[in-house]
């Protein structure tokens, strides 16, 4: 890399690091997220945030590079106040961001997205061709494999992934900010990151990186920060620290177990799919099947198509061609009241878009998708008196505290919005079961709660099919692993053979024989 | 909806609709034109002619400039109702600052004229300016803001006249701006070639250009590119204003008198219209201001047709509202069809 | 939509599952609590400080005979507020409820005329008019709904597109002229009649409004098309069938709009093409108003009715006090914009 794509000032040759952040909180209406969080990253560093979500990573990041200012606090940055921050402020000072959210606009090409909001220009008119040729330069310098005129929605997430990490590196960078930058890319994509990362780092860009991927942070990381709930708890060596001490200081308690021991006893097959192929082409000719009383795991990388098949099954993901077939009757109709009559239930990675209707009560919440029952309503009329009497005992058993059911969903935390999708699947009879994500956005609390449940209802017969891209879940909880990769299912593991280090390999397999195909 | 039919003659069935679909989508609006201007040459021998084209033309540049506009704002992922609103308004005032200039001045033509001009266009970015400002600073949304000014500019416009025309202005400003012609062309014909000119570079080569694809297109990635978003929507707006306002005065001059009647609901309609058809996503971030010029021709062409076939002209608001709703379900169609990300 | 933004960037529920979390959230529930409060009364003390405003300005405001003529007047736009909020909590709103109002207007007058007018039995010139416009908005309606739901097309451009046509339709089948001849019957069924005193518009505003409350309060629809308004993509999920129950809510909306029409041809005694004029516009307004929220699943009934009464105390208490039409379409403008700052005032701090 030449020096134009990275800093060109050397850092500074002060005692204070690069970045000093002393008792940021930031404050949210209702909610805390940043609590007196200090925290220093040095020049030529890798600095790993780590921590549940929710801990207020995020937040962290998106106060660093100028998105919202702190509440209070002090902000240094290469030995200068930061006060009223703004991200293009930000970037002109050297703070780039690679958020998890693309910052990409998707009607726009690679290339605009690259200059977007540092366009190079005269007198407001663009200077498309210097810009076009820095593009080339710096995705050359990159080895990224990006076409500069191709539109961003017009890409897989891989590559959307790659041009939200180029135009990180347009300009002067000085502290770079990776949040989960490999959540979508495969070993090969991965290798390549690391080499850049190190490259950068050896030029003095300091470098903050989220993360809860063991692997990576024992590859990487200089020192690790632990956060939890809003707060700074620890600072600590990456080179002395154990696994154990990581995991306990982020849950701040000794898990014993996180995830239960589970009895499979693999019966029937509930749901078979068939060459399936979805119309956004995220599946391409998948053959699968969940058996009752076991739990059948997807594991993949973000943007693979593993949602988009449950999805599928579900309905609410349209199909292309394939069948699926439900206790050996073929389905010809798929949406998801069909299959809530057919006693399937899919639980959606994101509640607050796809699950819940924040600013609607509890109660209304969780009798939602049971409203077609006799128990709920007379010819269309609700029986709120039954409605109540059924909806709250649900909640008891969840543990729903304060056990109100009046109360509006949006009021809750993350771990009582999920025991809300939990109740809703409690308010009608269903037998086969589709968790999209289950624990994301929950504290390890929740999590047990989350995963007691997921047995419970395995070890009543019923059929659970698990899609995570949390491999320790996956490994952990199901009885055989799907693998896919680009829309394909890439291996079937069972018993012995299902460990992370096979399905890893599978993913680099996959990746061969496409390129052979 | 979909997942009605049959999973399995599903791909026969899908490649037969992306044919339609592909067809429709790359030539609809080549198709109709071409169908309509045939059909009507061959029933009218008077479609053709030279006064009915020029007169097709004139009133195409009108509706071409008021969609530019409105195709900006829609860009920017808005909506401008109020555009028809102000070209009444734009017309009163350019009338009444004309007259009042030159009845208190007295001398050069030219002032009064200049006056006149200047206020017109001013009411028009005045209004512009008052929607971009509560679309950017309260955070509502465009459509309601823009129907209350839309509501608001009329009544001023009555109020200021009484619904009756407005007359006294230089007779000079209607020979020069209304009726002058060049190269058998009349003036506004140029303006608006101008006009689409200026925003085809606008929308290209310009960081305005871009910052309105780019908040249209996402508005949240456009906030942490560092884009600032308040100037460049309020841009959006102030220069639909004041297209809406070039309108009023181009058609003030060719009437002769400023009156309070002029564009109305009819173009604002036409004008969002042309930019849907013009392949104006109403998702924002997509949309090129030449489509919608075609856009504008071919509707003005459709009406023009409609006239010399003799099909009532109460019937014609249907067409118009069956091929908006057309061209968005089309565009909504494809949009399905293409992959997500 | 401020809600699904919030989550999907994981900035304010950053918190989610704290322990303490829930005692922030339980002081904001406070806060809105308060909120709540204002947000019901706000309207009724401004409605009261407008009739004690307009009281000071002219005595005639106050009358029993002007209050009750208030009351009347509010009926109709009640109704179409009531039609439009039922769209508008799907995050919809309907543009061609005025011209379905005309193309209703016109083609119930056509159809009374049609069956021999005043000489004919006057139930079934009733029916004939009720059967025809109904059916009319009906097909309007179903247009909308299945434009929207099944096309995908947005509500905008969907009821700009049928408001067209229905402007086009009311002045083809009219002539754009006005249909005259309208029976007896009609006009006492619609207009002239009362019960227990009270004239009939604002008899079947109350009835047609407590139906309306029941339906959207107590029925598996009026709960779905709140869920839908509230997060349309969870309501799929959960299975409510979203694309059927939306077409439903357009053709309620055209449904209550075409019983308003009726009403106002009956008092005007003849069809009228342009009878429906600004009455989107003024419907939309008087459910924002109220308190109907653009951002879907938020409103009800009384929104819709207070903010009918709103605007109609204004535009009466303007038409005593001798303030010129042109400006009360200004009002009228500024009101519109008022109201959608408010909602997004409520929005905020909710």
């Amino acid at each position: 890399m030449t020096a134009a794509a990275i800093s060109q000032t050397t850092p500074p040759q002060t005692a204070e690091p690069l970045l000093v952040l002393s008792g940021v909180t930031k404050e949210f209406p209702g909610v805390l997220a940043l609590d007196g969080v200090d925290l220093d990253v040095r020049a030529g560093e890798l600095h790993v945030l780590f921590g549940e979500n929710g801990a207020g990573k995020s937040t962290l990041i998106n106060v660093i590079s100028g998105t919202f200012p702190p509440t209070s606090g002090t902000f240094r940055f290469a030995g200068e106040e930061m006060q009223g921050l703004t991200p293009s402020a930000a970037r002109a000072v050297g703070i780039s961001p690679v958020f998890q959210e693309f910052s990409l606009v998707p009607s726009l090409t690679v290339e605009e997205n690259l200059f977007l909001g540092r366009e190079k220009s005269a007198a407001g008119v663009l200077d498309a061709s210097g810009m076009r040729r820095r593009a080339r330069e710096l995705i050359a310098e990159l080895g990224f494999d990006l076409d500069p005129k191709a539109r961003v929605d017009r890409l897989d997430r891989a590559h959307q992934q790659m041009a939200e990490i180029a135009k990180a590196l347009l300009g002067n960078v000085r502290l770079l900010i990776l949040d989960e930058p490999t959540a979508s890319l495969t070993e090969r994509e991965t290798g390549r990151l690391f080499e850049l990362i190190a490259k950068l780092k050896s030029d003095g860009v300091g470098i903050i990186y989220v993360s809860h991927r063991m692997r990576e942070i024992r590859a990487l990381a200089d020192r690790v920060t632990v956060l939890r709930d809003g707060r700074h708890i620890k600072t600590l060596d990456a080179a002395t620290v154990t696994d154990g001490e990581l995991v306990e200081l982020m849950t701040g308690r000794k898990i014993d177990v996180l995830f239960p021991a589970i009895t499979h006893k693999p019966a029937e097959t509930a749901i078979a799919v068939e060459n399936l192929s979805t119309a956004d082409g995220l599946v391409k000719g998948v053959d699968f099947f969940a058996r009752a009383g076991e739990i059948t795991g997807i594991a993949g990388l973000v943007g693979c198509g593993k949602s988009e098949l449950v999805r599928a099954i579900y309905g609410i993901a349209p199909i292309a061609s394939g069948t699926v077939t439900l206790r050996g009757e073929p389905l010809h109709r798929l949406d998801p009241r069909t299959s809530l009559r057919s006693g399937i239930a899919y639980f959606p990675a994101n509640r607050g878009v796809e699950g819940l209707a924040l600013s609607r009560p509890i109660r209304e919440n969780v009798s939602m998708a049971a409203l077609d029952l006799d128990r709920y309503q007379r010819r269309g009329i609700i029986r709120r008196a039954a409605e109540r009497a059924l909806i709250g005992p649900i909640m008891e058993t969840l543990k729903l505290r304060p056990p109100n059911i009046e109360r509006p969903v949006g009021n809750l935390s993350g771990g009582n919005r999920q025991k809300v999708m939990l109740g809703r699947a409690m308010a009608r009879d269903l037998d086969i079961f589709l968790f999209d994500e289950p624990s994301v956005g929950i504290d390890v609390g929740a999590k047990v709660e989350v995963y007691e449940f997921i047995k419970r209802l395995v070890e009543q017969g019923a059929a659970v099919v698990v899609v995570s891209s949390e491999l320790p879940e996956v490994l952990a909880l199901s009885n055989r692993l799907y693998v896919m990769h680009h829309g394909r299912i890439a291996a079937l593991l069972e018993g012995p053979a299902k460990t992370e280090q096979n399905v890893l390999s599978s993913f680099f397999e996959e990746e061969a024989r496409e390129k052979a195909a | 909806m979909s997942s009605a039919t049959t999973l399995s003659t599903r791909s026969g069935h899908a490649s037969s609709q992306e044919m339609l679909h592909l067809v429709l989508r790359i030539g609809l609006l080549p198709i109709l034109m071409a169908i309509v201007i045939i059909g009507t040459s061959l029933l009218s021998p008077y479609f053709l002619g030279w006064m009915n084209v020029v007169n097709i033309l004139r009133m195409a540049s009108f509706l071409a400039i008021i969609a530019c506009g409105q195709a900006l704002v829609i860009i920017a992922g808005g909506f401008d109702l109020s555009v028809g609103a102000v070209v009444a308004l734009a017309s009163v005032v350019t009338a009444k600052a004309m007259a009042a200039a030159s009845a208190a001045i007295g001398g050069p033509e030219i002032v009064a004229i200049a006056i006149g001009i200047a206020a017109g266009l001013g009411s028009g970015i005045a209004v512009g300016l008052f929607n971009g400002l509560c679309v950017s600073m309260l955070k509502v949304s465009g459509f309601v803001v823009t129907l209350g000014t839309m509501s608001a500019a009329a009544g001023i416009g009555l109020l200021l006249t009484n619904g009756i025309p407005v007359y006294g202005m230089p007779n000079s400003f209607v020979q020069a701006i209304g009726r002058s012609q060049f190269l058998g062309f009349p003036l506004a014909i140029y303006i608006a070639l101008a006009v689409i000119l200026a925003m085809v570079f606008v929308q290209r080569r310009t960081l305005f250009g871009r910052y309105v694809y780019a908040i249209g297109g996402n508005q949240e990635a456009a906030v942490v590119s560092g884009v600032s978003i308040r100037p460049h929507l309020v841009g959006t707006y102030v220069v639909s204003g004041g297209l809406a306002a070039l309108v009023g005065i181009l058609l003030t001059a060719l009437v002769g008198s400023g009156q309070a009647s002029l564009g109305g609901d009819a173009m604002m309609l036409q004008s969002i219209a042309a930019a849907v058809i013009g392949g104006v996503s109403l998702r924002g971030g997509i949309g090129r201001v030449e489509v919608v010029a075609v856009a504008a021709l071919f509707l003005t062409i459709l009406g023009n047709a409609l006239n010399l076939l003799h099909i009532d002209s109460r019937i014609q608001p249907i067409f118009l509202g069956l091929i908006m709703v057309l061209a968005v379900a089309l565009d909504e169609f494809s949009r399905r069809r293409t992959a997500r990300v | 939509m401020s809600d699904a933004n919030l989550t999907a960037t994981g900035k304010a529920p950053g918190l989610e599952g704290k322990a303490g979390g829930e005692r922030p959230s339980a002081r904001a529930s406070g806060l809105s609590f308060g909120n709540t409060w204002l947000r019901k009364l706000a309207l009724p003390i401004a409605l009261v400080a407008l009739l004690g405003g307009f009281a000071l300005a002219d005595d005639r405001i106050l009358t029993s005979y002007n209050l009750l003529n208030i009351a009347q007047q509010a009926s109709y736009l009640a109704l179409f507020a009531m039609a439009q909020m039922v769209v508008i909590l799907t995050r919809g709103f309907d543009l061609s409820l005025g011209p379905t109002v005309s193309m209703v207007s016109v083609g119930a007058a056509l159809a009374m005329m049609g069956m021999g007018g005043g000489e004919a039995n006057g139930l079934v010139v009733v029916a004939a008019a009720i059967l025809a416009g109904f059916a009319l908005a009906v097909a309007c309606g179903l247009f909308n709904g299945v434009v929207v739901a099944l096309l995908g097309v947005s509500p905008l451009v969907a009821t700009l597109g049928s408001m067209n046509i229905a402007i086009g339709v009311a002045t083809t089948i009219s002539d754009g002229r006005p249909v005259q001849g309208v029976p007896a019957t009609f006009s006492q069924t619609f207009y002239t009649g009362s019960i227990l005193g009270l004239p009939i518009a604002i008899v079947i505003a109350i009835v047609v409004g407590g139906a309306l409350a029941f339906v959207l309060s107590r029925t598996v629809f009026g709960r779905s098309l709140y869920i839908i308004g509230t997060n349309p993509q969870a309501a799929a999920v959960a299975g409510i069938p979203v694309k059927r129950l939306l077409v439903l809510a357009y053709i309620l909306c055209s449904a209550l709009a075409a019983l308003g029409a009726l009403m106002m041809t009956a008092r005007t005694g003849s069809g009228e093409p342009n009878l429906g004029g600004t009455l989107s516009l003024q419907s939309i307004a008087a459910a924002v108003v109220g308190g109907t929220s653009l951002a879907g699943g938020r409103g009800g009934v009384a929104t819709a009715v207070l903010g009918a009464l709103f605007i109609t105390i204004l535009s009466n208490g303007m038409n005593l006090t001798r303030i010129d039409g042109y400006v009360q379409m200004i009002v009228l403008g500024a009101i519109v914009i008022l109201g959608v700052v408010l909602d997004r005032l409520r929005l905020d701090t909710r």
